[in-house]
């Protein structure tokens, strides 16, 4: 990924040597059949946890999209007895009523829509948390202010551990400040140590002033999720924007076709002021 | 068994045909080199004939030396080569001897226009199917980007051959990939042949000699890549007095200098290159920007000497270098560096040897200086190579050839090293070492008049050798097993027979049927997240997980020359299957993976497809037409619900029309245009929304689209001063077709948000002028 980065950067060099150009074009796309997307999360917080449920659009629809499935069954449980059929309350969403999600439990999801069943299992993983958390600021050469957050914490060595971090600033939608980057980690290099990830983003559009709360989650997630958002992240890329060269759907732990995933994961969160 | 049978076949032949021939009554040899009478340089692919013998010929091998056993008697010899003055010669055949030739070339004085007397049929009667040769002219005359010659970028315009992409040194022969080419600079193997990301060749264009591109009909001799073999052979230097040629460019400037070590006996050869594309970068106001580096510079050495008739030494030697970096920030570089010692042999009159002693070693390190995580990431691949190749000239038109080849590996997938308080962890992935070893016999036979043919057979073996730890890996990609291995000890052992065929069948003096079949096997690979070249891309050998790729082909095809040899014309077919393609799982982790084998897919593929050229080498318009129409699949288990789809370089249609004219001594125009079927590429057929994000594409097929189609003109002139010098003015993309180099999606600014494609375009109409001298 890293290295893709690079070869970005050099093909902007290019074409700031050469004066490449870019056009939008109009390009002839076939419409698939609509096709489920399921969406379903529990975590280690008090619930209820929410499902949701919809369909592909056309990708070329003059407006994003998505129709709402109605009527359908969906039913969280344990391995634990515990079973939570959810409620609609909006088209397409669906809350549980009881379902309290634990860590070290692994949770099942049954959806029945149009006559079709599918399911998904995840693992809840036992919590890390943030043993601290810092933030520096400085300009870059350009002038636009580069903010380094550093966020520490200790990997437990007995198992394979999977991480996702999600920014918040204030009331600012998740990751506004991520540019669509996904911050996904493995133990793989770093197993039971207590480790430093930094992250880096640039206010570039100003959204960030002195004073505001930045808020961090550290999401410990199963393998199929880490799987899940790492092949999301190569067709989403940055800004919204797909450049992969052979490019194909996210690797998905839910059964018979359907889009999305469903995973369970524990939060610790951890807050600081920026400058 | 069958493998048997066929060994068996080529001791028969071998022990049929030596005696023979080795006790024919009153016959002698005449052997020696072939030169430039100018400077002394030997020339490849000459032609000597003997007159009275009307079917008695041979052409000089690559060092310039050729072989011919003949009756006792009187003769004349013609010596013809193109480009030069034909010469004949008289001699009296009592005796074996030595006869060395050097020929004038044709001048190229004002307001001539030189018209050579003989015109070879080679193309229509030697074995050689599937392959081009291009000469220092055609190579020199094409027009290219920035004006800086290349060959990588000729050789795309000839038949069965695609560009990898807009302005790319990288090239896909007969539906293989960019890595199953196997590029040879004077007997070395170039593991990375560009610069800038692709857009230059390694491969000084000022010192090439000769240049041969095989896409079938691939010879014993050649082996380790599937797909094909470019043999670039460079000049060895002026044996008669200094001289030098040079160019100022708009990317790059170059300069060679040669001259006699010791007048007739040795030579050296000097090059080098650097551009300066970094300057542009420097004229910026963005700190960051004129910070950066954007840079190559290339140079190679070369001396030989000639010790008495029989015996010649080359020690030779390339390095290169690209360097870039964004800003202070982040950087990388890459680099080959080879070096060759080789030695010629003569034993008696008939047999000729060269044995090489190869080094060649490409690095790839990338590095990051931002805050507190520096690092640096090396990879890169070594090589020791030592290989002798043998040519028999048993009797004219029956030649054999024999040798091995051995060469030791060295892989290093990747090592992370940090400075200073950094808070990046030092790594390092193991690295990995095999021996990867062949011989060969090819024996190429004229059977009756009119039918020839060459057969022969490669053994390969490759053996991936310890220190080192072997993993097996479940169909997740979790290691189940391991077991390590101590230095030297062998891990896991390939073995292969490839048999090589090729026959001729001559209708007449001006037409001809070829029919072809290869067997390759390639046992390193190349893992690469990009469709084009990319200094990144890592090698990594064959394994217990990771089989080598096999690949047969057959060719046919039908050979024809009109107007005395003047037009060359053919039309050929193959088809093509290739097994254990390596593909990579969604979300594959290719960087510093000590598992990285466990995150490959294996599958198959085919080509098949028609390949018509049409081309003038004579007068003052020379040039070609090659259209190829061609189908290119890939297969591979999870992918596109296990069905084949084609594979990225699939083309349907891919036309090249080259022209150079020469108007005068002083003025000098080439045009060449080019039209291809866009690449077939995966683009989404819907999209949705989640993790409160959107449009995510949702893909059904894999390339089930195309881009648009390719094509664009390409024009040059050249003005020739009365000395040596030139100037040369070129227009590249000369009527600004907007050709897509890459097309993505992206979610528009707009309220509400929507979707749309854009396309980016790198080279637009780019005008460059070279200024070229020799002193």
């Amino acid at each position: 990924m890293k290295n893709s980065i690079f070869t970005a950067a050099l093909l902007v060099s290019f074409a700031i040597a050469f004066q490449s150009c870019q056009n939008v074009i109009s390009v002839d796309l076939n419409k698939a059949n609509p096709q489920i997307v399921i969406e379903g999360k529990v975590t280690d917080q008090p619930g209820p946890y929410t499902v949701t449920i919809s369909k592909t659009g056309n990708y070329f629809d003059p407006v994003l999209e998505f129709p709402p499935v109605s009527g359908a069954a969906a039913i969280i449980s344990d391995k634990e007895g515990n079973t939570d059929t959810l409620r609609e309350t909006a088209a397409g969403t669906y809350i549980t009523s009881a379902l309290r999600g634990i860590t070290g439990r692994t949770y099942s999801l049954t959806v029945i829509s149009e006559g079709k069943t599918y399911n998904g299992v995840s693992f809840l993983p036992r919590k890390v948390f943030i043993d601290s958390l810092s933030a520096t600021s400085f300009h870059a050469p350009g002038g636009n202010k580069v903010y380094e957050i550093n966020i520490t914490f200790t990997d437990p060595p007995e198992t394979k551990n999977y991480y996702r971090v999600v920014l918040h600033i204030n009331s600012l939608p998740p990751d506004s400040v991520a540019d669509g980057r996904y911050y996904l980690y493995t133990d793989k290099l770093f197993n039971g140590n207590t480790i430093t990830q930094e992250i880096r983003f640039r206010n570039d559009v100003n959204i960030i002033h002195p004073g505001d709360t930045l808020t961090v989650d550290l999401l410990s997630i199963d393998e199929a999720t880490y799987n899940y958002f790492n092949t999301l992240k190569d067709i989403v890329g940055e800004n919204d924007r797909n450049i992969s060269a052979s490019p194909a759907n996210p690797n998905t732990n839910l059964s018979n076709g359907s889009l999305g995933y469903f995973s369970a994961y524990a939060i610790d969160s951890k807050s600081i002021i920026l400058n | 068994m069958k493998l048997n049978l066929l060994l068996f076949i080529v001791l028969c032949e071998l022990s049929v045909f030596f005696p023979v021939y080795a006790t024919a009554q009153n016959t002698f040899s005449f052997s020696g080199t072939i030169r430039n009478s100018e400077t002394g340089e030997a020339l490849i692919g000459a032609s000597v004939f003997v007159e009275e013998l009307k079917t008695v010929g041979t052409t000089t091998n690559a060092y310039g030396f050729y072989s011919l056993t003949i009756p006792q008697g009187t003769y004349t010899l013609r010596i013809q080569f193109i480009g030069f003055k034909t010469k004949r010669d008289t001699i009296v055949l009592d005796r074996d001897q030595t006869i060395n030739f050097a020929l004038h070339e044709e001048s190229v004085n004002v307001g001539e226009v030189v018209i050579s007397a003989e015109r070879s049929n080679n193309n229509v009667t030697s074995t050689e199917i599937s392959t081009n040769k291009l000469d220092v002219k055609e190579l020199q005359s094409v027009p290219v980007l920035f004006g800086e010659k290349d060959v990588l970028k000729t050789i795309q315009l000839l038949p069965g051959i695609e560009a990898a992409g807009e302005g790319n040194t990288g090239f896909f022969a007969r539906g293989g990939g960019a890595d199953e080419n196997l590029i040879l600079l004077d007997e070395a193997p170039v593991y990375n042949p560009s610069h800038i990301l692709g857009f230059m060749s390694v491969f000084n264009s000022d010192a090439i000699k000769d240049v041969k591109i095989m896409t079938g009909g691939i010879p014993a001799e050649y082996g380790g890549r599937l797909s094909s073999v470019l043999d670039i052979h460079t000049n060895d230097g002026n044996e008669k007095f200094f001289d030098g040629s040079g160019g100022i460019g708009l990317l790059a400037s170059r300069l060679m200098v040669e001259g006699p070590i010791v007048k007739d006996e040795g030579s050296f050869l000097l090059s080098g290159r650097r551009t300066y594309a970094d300057l542009f970068l420097k004229l910026s106001s963005d700190t960051t920007i004129n910070r950066s580096s954007l840079y190559f510079y290339d140079m190679n050495g070369k001396v030989n000497y000639r010790l008495g008739n029989d015996d010649r030494i080359f020690l030779s030697g390339y390095f290169g270098k690209d360097n870039f970096s964004f800003g202070d920030f982040i950087g990388f570089n890459w680099g080959n560096s080879t070096g060759t010692l080789r030695w010629n042999h003569i034993w008696g009159s008939r047999l000729f040897s060269n044995a090489s002693f190869i080094f060649s070693d490409y690095e790839y390190s990338n590095y990051s200086n931002v805050g507190t995580s520096n690092f640096e990431l090396t990879s890169g691949i070594r090589d020791l190579n030592f290989k002798t190749d043998f040519d028999y000239f048993i009797q004219p038109r029956n030649t054999l050839k024999f040798g091995f080849d051995l060469i030791y590996h060295t892989f290093n997938p990747g090592q992370i090293t940090t400075s200073g308080a950094s808070a990046i962890t030092a790594a390092t992935i193991a690295q990995k070492y095999a021996a990867e070893n062949a011989a060969y016999v090819s024996h190429e036979i004229e059977l009756l008049p009119v039918v020839s043919v060459q057969y022969g057979v490669r053994f390969s073996t490759f053996t991936l050798l310890g220190p080192g730890t072997a993993f097996s890996y479940d169909a997740a990609g979790d290691v189940l097993d391991s077991a390590s291995y101590g230095s030297g000890t062998p891990i896991k052992t390939y073995m292969n027979l490839e048999p090589r065929f090729a026959m001729t069948y001559l209708l007449d003096e001006s037409n001809s049927i070829k029919a072809s079949y290869t067997r390759t096997v390639q046992y390193l690979h190349q893992l690469s997240n990009s469709t084009t070249t990319n200094p990144n891309a890592l090698w990594i050998p064959s394994s217990n997980n990771v089989q080598p790729l096999f690949a047969d082909q057959v060719s046919l095809g039908y050979f024809r020359n009109f107007f005395d040899n003047s037009y060359e014309t053919s039309l050929e077919v193959y088809y093509k299957n290739m097994e254990h393609l390596i593909d990579y799982k969604n979300g594959a982790d290719l960087r510093l993976n000590p598992n990285v084998e466990s995150q490959l897919v294996f599958g198959r593929g085919w080509s098949y497809g028609a390949e018509f050229l049409v081309k003038k080498k004579f007068g003052a318009l020379t040039g070609w037409i090659s259209y190829t129409l061609s189908r290119t699949d890939r297969q591979f288990p999870g992918v596109n619900n296990g069905q084949p789809y084609p594979a990225n370089q699939d083309r349907t249609h891919d036309i090249s029309v080259v022209l150079m004219y020469d108007y005068n001594a002083h003025w000098n125009f080439s045009a060449t245009w080019v039209y291809y079927t866009g690449n077939a590429v995966t683009f989404p057929s819907g999209d949705y929304s989640v993790d409160g994000r959107a449009p995510i594409p949702y893909y059904t097929e894999r390339n089930g689209y195309r881009m648009p189609a390719y094509h664009r003109l390409d024009l040059s002139v050249t003005y020739n001063f009365s000395g040596n010098s030139n100037l040369n003015f070129s227009l590249y993309n000369a009527y600004d077709r907007m050709n897509p180099y890459l097309i993505y999606f992206q979610k528009t600014d707009t309220t509400p948000p929507s979707t749309q494609a854009i396309q980016v375009t790198i080279f637009p109409i780019i005008p460059s002028v070279t200024y070229n001298f020799k002193f």
